[in-house]
């Protein structure tokens, strides 16, 4: 009974097969490659999806992201009651002076959402009133804030979920920028 | 060597479970309230049975029929909207599908992608199979043969020595 059976190895071999696989997936999430809270979007390459909003600013008079063709934009969602737009409202501040960018009040109150910006500043060309998140979910939107980039031809290049820090800025959001322009 | 095929079998109907193939044997309470629910109980129905097959993409692990999360409740009331509307079911679904991706769906749609994870548990179950059938054929190739007429002989002559031995040993 001494004699070496190969078979006997095949469960050790699929154990380390497993720890492989996680520890893979582990070492991913931890260096923030993989990250499974971003879902992936499928508006990716598709037209921005036009729903009518009406402006904060005048109720009369509604968000076209039409008039803002042939240059990049931004388009973020946001509402006065999500702490991590908070914390993102520098970054947007800052990106304000290189790219125009469209703000989208998700589920907000609109006396909410004008404190909000006198608080944090208004980096926004224009804000749209999605009162009740009919629009959040046209683009797909899971929570705030989320950010999405626009092409010149109204094409949806890029979306982040979450707040955007300097890291995603400058990886992700500046690269594909340059790689439009 | 038996009981490896069937923590196989174990581990596949455990892959199947946990990508939803099978219905989950708990049913945890759902979060719908009364007033979000559509007086004609035809077209209710349909969109309880809708609310199941689609995920709360806050929660991830939850459908928006079992969801308390505020974008469960609002993707509720647009597959009740579109419901009145009167849309079919595969319409309401594929509206969904693409606005967040099949992710949306808690059985993932059959595509080359989703291969893998379709097919593992039937490539479970077959290995299982396999394996058990395996083993007890070996067992029965390696059953000990009867013993010859030559072996009984040299067993009675062993005994033997053994009893003369023994009563030798005695004073």
């Amino acid at each position: 009974m001494s004699r070496f059976r190969p078979t006997f190895f095949i469960p050790l071999i699929a154990f380390l097969g497993l720890v492989m696989i996680g520890g893979l997936a582990l070492q991913g999430t931890l260096s923030g490659s993989r990250n499974p809270n971003q879902l992936p979007s499928v508006l990716i390459g598709k037209p921005a999806p036009d729903v009518p909003l009406p402006l904060l600013q005048n109720n009369q008079a509604e968000l076209a992201l039409d008039a803002y063709r042939g240059q990049p934009l931004l388009v973020n969602f946001f509402a006065s009651w999500c702490a991590p737009c908070r914390a993102e409202a520098p970054a947007l501040e800052h990106l304000s002076k290189q790219i125009s960018i469209i703000g989208i009040a998700y589920k907000d109150r609109p006396q909410d959402t004008r404190k909000f910006l006198q608080q944090y500043g208004n980096p926004f060309v224009a804000i749209g009133r999605d009162d009740d998140g009919r629009a959040g979910m046209a683009w797909g939107v899971y929570g705030v804030p989320e950010t999405y980039l626009i092409a010149p031809s109204g094409q949806i290049k890029w979306r982040h979920a979450g707040p955007l820090t300097r890291d995603v800025i400058t990886t992700q959001l500046l690269a594909k920028l340059a790689e439009m322009q | 060597m038996i009981r490896s095929g069937l923590y196989i079998l174990l581990i596949g109907v455990f892959v199947m479970g946990s990508a939803r193939l099978i219905p989950p044997l708990i049913s945890t309470a759902n979060a719908i309230t009364a007033e979000e629910m559509l007086a004609d109980p035809l077209l209710e129905n349909r969109a309880r049975n809708l609310s199941q097959k689609l995920r709360c993409l806050v929660c991830q692990n939850q459908s928006i029929d079992d969801s308390d999360a505020d974008l469960a409740k609002d993707l509720r009331r647009e597959v009740r909207a579109q419901l009145v509307q009167g849309k079919t079911d595969e319409a309401i679904l594929s509206d969904l599908r693409a606005k967040y991706g099949d992710f949306v769906l808690l059985a993932p749609p059959l595509a080359k992608n989703t291969m893998a994870l379709w097919l593992a548990p039937i490539g479970f179950l077959l290995l299982g199979i396999a394996i058990t059938l395996g083993v007890r054929r070996r067992a029965s190739a390696t059953a000990p043969s009867p013993i010859s007429q030559a072996e009984r002989a040299q067993i009675e002559a062993l005994k033997q020595q053994h009893k003369t031995a023994r009563t030798c040993d005695q004073p």
